[in-house]
């Protein structure tokens, strides 16, 4: 059986391939197999020339270990500068290699045209006001007062919605012409009160629960009419106006955004919008309105209610409580 | 070494399979038929429909919830059975599969989103899909008779057998089809939807817009060939949109889908416009061909809803910008779609914005039809490009919906009803924000020169200034620097005036700077160095065979 035998130099070059697509791709595919992400990871730039600065020393070291070993390495190179492999590749090869350095060069030193890059911080603190920090959405505990006038309310089925869905609501009461109002919301918790207010023994706990139901239909009503253009309707950052923002409206699924802030801070963002950003999150390119100018705190508060809901996220509690 | 070549060939076969295995393809086509619309799935989809569909499509879905009047086109009216988007003949009702594909896909260019959950994190199961999907067929009783359901009579259209590859020769042939089946008459000689020359109405009597159909982000229900094919074979129920299922054969439609799919326009993804160095004067007119070698970029833009009064229904959603150079001036060319020339400005007609701009207000949104006529003749086309008038420092720069009042913008604003009547098209203004109009400069400061012209659907605009004017207010342009610049577009018949418009927010505009000399040189020597260090090193070889051939 004959044995292949690679010289030296081409075992190094192999090698030096090996590692390098290893790296380059080998990496990046096991990464997705890892984390299961959609897209690899790539080996940033550096930690490449480390790689591959380390695996040149290593070969170095290897090939001048002895002399022997330097001259196996060498021999092909020599025979090729003597022209042993033929003239013709050696006059290329010695031609293109110049030709390749100063392309290079080239491509180093010729100015390039590139966007300025901007950093942006997502949720920046530097002029957030601290007494925001510890506010509370008043319709995520309402007061035993809204409480007991809901069930009042419900009692004389005359409920008080926000104006902009009482049309909706009087039309599907005069098609379908309810027991009661509140019969709309097909949920457990309303389905629950309905039947006690029926009984006539209503428990605070069951009023409280059908009255968040009935905020968060306002909120996600209110949602629906201003934030889901830009933030959309499964509140993923992607309504139909947001391809044409470069900054994307945020999509409130992620786990970084409104799941890391204290209500209080949702608040102040949305009352603000762009314009009250601090220059470190690039307020020039927010397209955030300062709902302030448009909706009252109410509105603002119950649309923060349907927001959390919808992305299924609870904000994070102040520090110090 | 055989040892370590099994090695070799077992990580190049490792390689290859983690290479190919890809993200596993969501999901458009269910993995199981509908289930049985048992008491328990409907009142499982009554209450996801309750908490997802009803703010648009109402609690009755009749397709008038509380956001439905903001929208065009408006959501479905369910209780009429008639859907836009099927697989089944002209007039059927749409097969499950249809409304599957619907929800989770959505309806690009529409308010309605994909709903699948393999999309978006709190989207729907397919369970869940189906569940809706099941109450929503309770609204329309159509869909209990069993003689209309199109899967049981046989009125599925199939995609043809024979399905001719999508290549120069179909799409040519596709061509002759379009021209032939008179598509042109609505959808314009290059599809931009500029056939007619006036409104057409749908069932409900709301003006249709006819499809340009060269905006892929546009079109509802799919962009692939298969998805086209199946829009005019089954036409497009409610609309004017035929079906061609007898009119025109399998193979001719598939051709035709060819065509229709060679026509969707390929976004550029440059931010920064490279304006070109040109030598002599330059260009006035948008035809001319200086025009052809300027690099391009397209700035995607959408409703303005960042203010009241907010509009969700933008027309224009893209402007193409090219720029060139001379030591003197620079030059714009803007092009956009827009199917109806609008050169009239009626200002009695423009919308009192008061009554949707005050804290508390009903909505702050434009209504879709009733608040601003959408008609011909009413309001002008006008586009503006806008600048910050100070150069940025690092990458601060004034909000891109008009600035500031510290950081003022430049717009040069170009607008119809002007250049149609031969007077100045462009007029330079600037902006403190949006809560105050653009503040149009003295006569005496316009520099603004260009022509325009509309042809096929299209706007093409030239603008073209001084770099340099030295005047406080206006924007310099200087080599090497990058400048932001951003776009307002108005489609008049669209309604659209003051700030019911679209927008883009920043992209730049960049002069190309000179290579500088010294970038020439260190290639050379670069070049030379490794050159000499080649033939040194080959000299050296030779000799040393020489030596060793002497000494033997």
């Amino acid at each position: 059986m004959k044995k292949l035998k690679i010289g030296s130099f081409l075992s190094m070059v192999i090698t030096l391939v090996l590692v390098y697509a290893l790296v380059k791709w080998g990496i990046p595919a096991v990464s997705r197999e890892v984390t299961t992400l959609p897209f690899p990871l790539p080996v940033p730039g550096a930690l490449m020339f480390i790689y591959m600065v380390l695996t040149i020393i290593a070969l170095f070291l290897f090939v001048t270990f002895s002399d022997e070993g330097l001259s196996d390495f060498l021999r092909p190179v020599r025979k090729f500068l003597r022209g042993g492999y033929g003239k013709i590749p050696r006059t290329v090869i010695l031609a293109a290699v110049p030709v390749l350095v100063g392309w290079q060069v080239y491509e180093i030193k010729v100015p390039k045209a590139e966007v300025p890059a901007s950093l942006r911080i997502q949720h920046p603190s530097s002029n957030f006001p601290r007494s925001f920090e510890t506010k509370e959405n008043p319709f995520t505990n309402p007061t035993d007062a809204d409480v007991s006038a809901f069930v009042e309310q419900a009692k004389a089925n005359e409920i008080e919605f926000v104006p902009q869905v009482r049309e909706d609501v009087e039309r599907w009461m005069e098609e379908t012409d309810p027991g009661h109002v509140l019969e709309f919301v097909p949920v457990e918790p309303m389905k629950k009160f309905l039947a006690q207010l029926k009984s006539g023994k209503v428990d605070a706990e069951t009023a409280k629960a059908a009255l968040m139901e009935k905020n968060l239909f306002e909120g996600r009503a209110l949602y629906s009419m201003n934030c889901r253009a830009c933030h959309g309707d499964s509140v993923a950052g992607d309504g139909p106006m947001a391809d044409g923002f470069k900054l994307r409206p945020l999509n409130f699924n992620d786990n970084g955004t409104i799941e890391t802030i204290v209500v209080g801070y949702t608040f102040w963002r949305v009352a603000n919008g762009g314009p009250g950003l601090p220059p470190e999150a690039t307020p020039w390119d927010s397209a955030m309105p300062e709902w302030k100018l448009s909706l009252t705190e109410e509105e603002r508060w119950k649309i923060i209610l349907a927001e959390y809901d919808l992305a299924q996220k609870t904000p994070r509690i102040p520090e110090g409580h | 070494m055989r040892t370590a070549h099994k090695m070799l060939a077992a990580a190049i076969a490792a390689f290859a399979v983690l290479w190919m295995s890809g993200p596993v393809m969501a999901a458009e086509t269910p993995s199981k038929p509908m289930p049985e619309a048992t008491e328990e799935l409907l009142e499982k989809g009554r209450a996801i429909y309750f908490r997802r569909c009803s703010f648009c499509h109402g609690l009755l879905g009749d397709g008038e919830g509380p956001a439905a009047k903001y929208l065009d086109p408006r959501p479905r009216d369910f209780t009429l059975g008639t859907y836009k988007f099927r697989t089944t003949q002209s007039g059927e009702l749409p097969t499950d599969e249809d409304l599957f594909r619907t929800v989770s896909r959505g309806l690009p260019g529409t308010a309605m989103q994909s709903f699948d959950r393999d999309l978006i994190k709190n989207g729907l199961s397919e369970a869940d899909r189906w569940a809706v999907i099941g109450y929503i067929k309770t609204f329309a009783p159509e869909f209990d008779d069993p003689e209309l359901d199109p899967v049981k009579t046989g009125k599925v259209v199939a995609l043809p057998a024979n399905r001719a590859p999508y290549n120069d020769e179909t799409i040519a042939r596709g061509k002759e089809v379009f021209e032939r089946a008179k598509c042109w008459s609505c959808h314009g000689k290059l599809g931009r939807g500029d056939g007619n020359k006036e409104f057409r109405k749908d069932d409900w009597g709301f003006p249709i817009r006819i499809r340009n159909v060269t905006h892929p982000w546009k079109i509802k229900a799919g962009t692939d060939v298969e998805n086209i094919y199946m829009r005019f074979t089954t036409g497009i129920s409610g609309t004017p949109m035929p079906s061609f299922i007898k009119t025109l054969s399998e193979g001719d439609r598939w051709d035709l889908a060819n065509y229709i799919k060679s026509l969707q326009h390929k976004l550029t993804t440059n931010q920064a416009l490279k304006a070109k160095p040109v030598q002599g004067e330059l260009p006035e007119s948008p035809e001319d061909a200086a025009w052809d070698a300027a690099e391009s970029m397209d700035m995607r833009l959408t409703g303005q809803v960042v203010a009241p009064p907010r509009w969700q229904n933008p027309s224009i959603e893209m402007v193409t910008v090219k720029a060139l150079f001379n030591d003197k001036d620079i030059a714009f060319r803007l092009t956009w779609d827009d199917p109806f020339k609008d050169v009239v400005h009626d200002k009695s007609k423009e919308f009192k914005t008061a009554e949707i701009s005050k804290v508390g207000g009903f909505n702050s949104y434009v209504e879709a039809n009733g608040m601003v006529s959408r008609e011909l003749e009413t309001f002008r086309d006008s586009v503006a490009l806008q600048f910050p008038v100070k150069p940025p420092q690092g990458t601060k720069k004034p909000h891109f919906f008009r600035g500031s009042s510290s950081d003022q913008v430049q717009l040069w604003v170009w607008k119809a009803d002007l250049a149609e009547a031969g007077k100045r098209g462009t007029q330079e203004g600037n902006a403190r924000g949006w809560k105050q109009p653009i503040k149009i400069q003295a006569e005496d400061s316009q520099q603004v020169s260009g022509k325009a012209k509309w042809d096929q659907g299209r706007w093409s605009v030239v603008m073209k200034r001084p770099l340099v004017t030295g005047e406080k207010n206006d924007v310099r342009f200087e080599r090497g620097v990058f400048i932001p610049m951003s776009a307002n577009a108005w489609d008049g018949s669209n309604g659209e005036h003051g700030l019911i418009m679209s927008l883009s927010t920043w992209h730049y505009v960049t002069l190309e700077a000179p290579t500088p000399i010294s970038v020439y040189i260190y290639a050379i020597l670069a070049f030379l160095i490794a050159g000499g260090a080649g033939v040194w090193l080959m000299r050296r070889a030779e000799n040393e065979e020489e030596t060793a051939e002497a000494k033997a």
